[in-house]
């Protein structure tokens, strides 16, 4: 039983609710659906699951692009309906026959929707009870396939083994070759007696299991030769153990008798160290400079390749459909040029099933839409996608640290950073990057040391914390990074930082134990902002990456509220060239906003994300 | 025949004497007489031009939830009919307002646009500015300290727009929902978004122009931000969209689209 059907506009108005399921909707799963899910670029999901204290639904939806309408249908979770999506699309047929952009009222249509629903359950009713039918057929031959194939297994792992123990491999090989073949011959034997349908899976099946057994057979004399194989190699490794690598000289060059620049410095002392005072203007204060000219005449000559590119075929009559302006689009005319915009965006470096995704929420937007005249399909299509682009990189909530900062600052406590990433995306390296920039507008800021695993972590960080000047607390290594962590918000309150910036170490997202040391070091501190560090280089793993990473907090975390990645520090920049897709691929998957980019290993090289630059290269 | 012939000869004639009598006038009052010919049509299209910038355009704006899509409906059925969703795209609409249907004589219809709250649909706002004569910011009244800090950030962003400053656009702040018993009073919600904007003013102005798009700093340094600081004038109101009490919105309309 549906709990609800709605009908509504883009622009906001609900035109028709069904007034028999009169049961009110608990919470608000339509404004969530829209804002989670068709706001954020998904709409070419199946269904959305709502979540509520007390309720769990799921909503099906479908569009009507042309006349601008949403048909929304809300049922419970534990029914599975199948007749929804039928009842969708007949509902969209009928009300659009009597849609009026001036009518708010319509209820003429219950008549009409009561008998769309019957018309829906009937047909699902039938489509069950003919499954049923073909069930219990089903059923008994597969229990028949599962013995025959027990029966010949057993039979056939006996003789295997009268096999290895000692014969030669052409006898035992012929020997097996009969003993398959009566199990073959036992297994039909058995299912003649069945529906001639049937018979062709189970005969699938079977010389499946005798497949299996050839290549249990394989790896059985395989063992048998790799035994003989070993003892012959053990006794080659020793004597290269002895021999010493040699420091290797490649011309006839003097060979340099010192390699460790590294300053001698002892614990205390800070002489040798440059004071790092000025380096200059951080680039997150500068604006950047958009070469918009050069990037236009670039998009004119990608159009002229599109141009003598498309079909000569079709030519004359996608010019006059655009002069005239087709009647509507359809799934099958957006296919290629979503297929293409997909591909433009692959060789960008946007993981796949992101594209995938993008894709479909374009073209359950355009689907039905009445093209306009004068415009090609490719650009209609190009002009959504590049809507749908600013949308999802468009922050949904402020960026705004330094506001952040001063919040906390009135509240008498430090605002805590927690930087999270997998090993080597250059966390340290861009957390005294952001601390540089903390520094030019007059915050105070502290680092915590609680990377206490890797070598050289805390010295690396403690040469940072020397050259801004400003105070470092660490505790060594081996330690429990969670407590590091407590302590060091506690000194920044008690010495009045207003930022602390903690470090953590490097781990991989399917680590089981190491997240969970994440997460416990996030929940005791409950830190303002927790930043995933990733690294614009990486492809498809920005997926998983940022998937698991959440989802491993979400599990793993005591409280109540949920703290999941709050902003996305996408470093290394510089090196990507134009390929500026794993920028996408976070943020689609996470929802949260970029909030520094990485450009360059020196302090200044910290900047702001520009949405417009990174959409318009994505679209070269 | 002779018809046509008696016709050309005559035109014939006639053209003589036009011939003769432009080459009789002198040269400087033919020139002056071309000019005003010519000249005339456009001077009267420029003046029309010019007289069609005072234009018709309110705008509501607001953040997502606080009613601006009820009061849209409202302004124009005179009822919220079935409900509202969360707007996708922004409501347009060339009315008469639904109170001013009985009145008679000509009277202007209103183009009134509701654009979306939603932060991700925030650059739908930029396109209908330039052409608005005022500007009505929608306020939840009843969640309206929950959301201080972020309906504050919003007001800010807008106030601080070179269009709406340079034009000096009238900004009627509306406290919405004033028909549940928890809203707040339009006294305490003005004290509130002072408050706020005094600190969002602190910390803008700490970060360097390029980081913030904001064109113009508001208020006084030094002095306690207040909204008769501001360039343009901004006055606070109540109305309850669901029950249809929005008097003072269609004077604000009124006084700005002028029938």
């Amino acid at each position: 039983m549906l709990e609800q059907l709605l009908i509504f506009t883009r622009g906001g108005l609900i035109l028709w609710t069904c007034k028999e399921l009169g049961n009110a909707l608990k919470g608000s799963p339509i404004d969530t659906l829209i804002r989670s899910c068709l706001l954020e670029e998904r709409s070419g999901d199946a269904s959305y699951n709502y979540d509520a204290p007390g309720v769990a639904y799921t909503l099906k939806w479908n569009f009507h692009n042309e006349l601008g309408l949403i048909f929304v249908a809300v049922y419970q979770r534990i029914l599975h309906l199948l007749y929804v999506d039928d009842l969708l699309s007949m509902v969209k047929r009928e009300f659009s026959q009597m849609y009026d952009p001036k009518r708010t009222v319509y209820n003429d249509f219950d008549d009409v929707f009561r008998q769309l629903r019957k018309e829906a359950e009937a047909r699902a009713e039938d489509m069950k009870r003919s499954k049923q039918a073909v069930k219990p057929v089903s059923n008994l031959s597969r229990k028949q396939l599962s013995a025959a194939a027990q029966k010949a297994g057993s039979e056939d792992g006996i003789k295997q083994k009268g096999g290895a123990s000692g014969k030669d491999g052409g006898d035992g090989d012929f020997v097996k070759g009969r003993k398959l073949e009566n199990g073959y011959s036992n297994g039909i034997g058995i299912e003649e007696s069945h529906a001639p349908g049937v018979v062709k899976n189970k005969e699938n099946g079977s010389s499946e299991n005798g497949a299996f057994d050839v290549n249990k057979i394989q790896k059985l004399r395989s063992k048998g030769a790799k035994k003989s194989d070993t003892t012959s190699k053990a006794p080659k490794a020793e004597p290269k153990k002895k021999a010493i690598k040699k420091n290797r000289v490649w011309d006839d060059s003097p060979r340099e008798s010192k390699l460790d620049f590294t300053d001698p410095v002892d614990e205390r002392g800070d002489e040798n160290i440059t004071v790092m005072a000025d380096q200059g203007e951080s680039m997150m204060d500068r604006e950047e400079i958009v070469s918009s000219e050069s990037e236009a005449e670039e998009d004119e000559e990608a159009e002229k390749d599109n141009k003598v590119n498309a079909k000569k075929k079709g030519w004359f009559s996608s010019m006059f459909q655009s002069i005239a302006g087709k009647a509507n689009l359809e799934k099958s005319d957006l296919e290629p040029a979503l297929k293409a915009l997909k591909d433009r965006l692959m060789t960008k470096n946007v993981a796949e099933e992101i594209a995938e995704k993008l894709c479909e929420s374009v073209a359950a937007s355009l689907e039905g839409k009445k093209q306009a005249s004068f415009t090609r399909l490719s650009s209609t299509v190009q002009t959504a996608m590049e809507e749908a682009l600013v949308r999802i990189l468009t922050p949904r909530r402020s960026i705004d640290i330094l506001r952040d900062v001063h919040v906390a600052k009135e509240q008498g406590k430090p605002y805590v950073v927690v930087f999270v990433g997998v090993n080597g995306v250059g966390k340290s390296t861009n957390l005294a990057k952001v601390a540089y920039w903390l520094l030019q507008h007059n915050v105070s800021v502290m680092m915590a040391a609680c990377d206490t695993f890797r070598s050289g972590a805390v010295e690396q960080l403690r040469t940072h914390a020397r050259r801004l000047q400003i105070p470092i607390f660490e505790k060594g290594y081996e330690k429990d990074p969670a407590i590091v962590a407590k302590e060091a918000i506690q000194e920044a309150t008690r010495n009045g930082s207003d930022v602390v910036l903690v470090d953590t170490a490097g781990r991989m997202q399917d680590n089981e134990p190491l997240m969970r040391a994440l997460s416990k070091l996030i929940n005791l501190n409950s830190p303002d902002l927790v930043l995933f560090v990733g690294e614009a280089l990486v492809g498809n793993d920005a997926v998983d990456q940022l998937s698991k990473f959440n989802q491993k907090l979400a599990d793993l975390s005591t409280s109540s509220n949920t703290r999941l990645i709050d902003g996305i520090l996408l470093t290394k920049f510089d090196t990507i060239d134009d390929k500026v897709g794993a920028a996408l691929s976070m943020v689609y998957i996470s929802g949260a906003p970029v909030m520094f980019v990485g450009c360059g290993q020196s302090y200044t090289d910290l900047k702001k994300l520009n949405v417009k630059v990174i959409v318009k290269t994505l679209l070269k | 025949m002779e018809g046509m012939e008696k016709w050309t000869n005559q035109l014939q004639q006639w053209l003589y004497q036009v011939e003769h009598w432009v080459h009789q006038t002198p040269a400087s009052s033919l020139y002056v007489a071309i000019g005003v010919i010519f000249f005339t049509p456009l001077i009267l299209l420029l003046i029309s031009l010019f007289r069609r910038t005072k234009s018709n355009t309110i705008v509501l704006a607001g953040l997502t939830g606080s009613g601006k899509t009820t009061l849209f409906y409202q302004l124009r059925d005179g009822s919220p009919h079935l409900g509202t969703a969360t707007s996708m795209e922004p409501n347009e609409g060339s009315f008469m307002l639904h109170s001013e249907f009985s009145k008679r004589g000509k009277i202007k219809p209103v183009h009134v646009v509701d654009v979306p709250g939603h932060s991700r649909l925030r650059p739908n706002l930029d396109k209908y500015l330039p052409q608005t004569a005022g500007l009505i910011f929608v306020v939840d009244a009843v969640e309206f300290l929950p959301n201080c800090r972020a309906t504050a950030e919003y007001l800010y962003d807008i106030l601080a727009k070179a269009s709406l400053v340079k034009r000096k656009i009238h900004v009627l702040i509306v406290c919405n929902k004033t028909d549940k018993v928890t809203a707040h009073t339009k006294e305490f919600i003005r004290k509130q978004l002072e408050k706020e904007m005094d600190k969002l003013r602190a910390s803008r102005t700490a970060i360097s122009d390029a980081d913030i798009a904001n064109e113009f700093t508001l208020g006084v340094t030094g002095e306690a931000f207040t909204f008769s600081q501001c360039h343009n004038k901004v006055t606070i109101a109540e109305a309850s969209g669901l029950t249809g009490d929005i008097a003072q919105i269609e004077q604000f309309i009124r006084e700005h689209v002028k029938p």
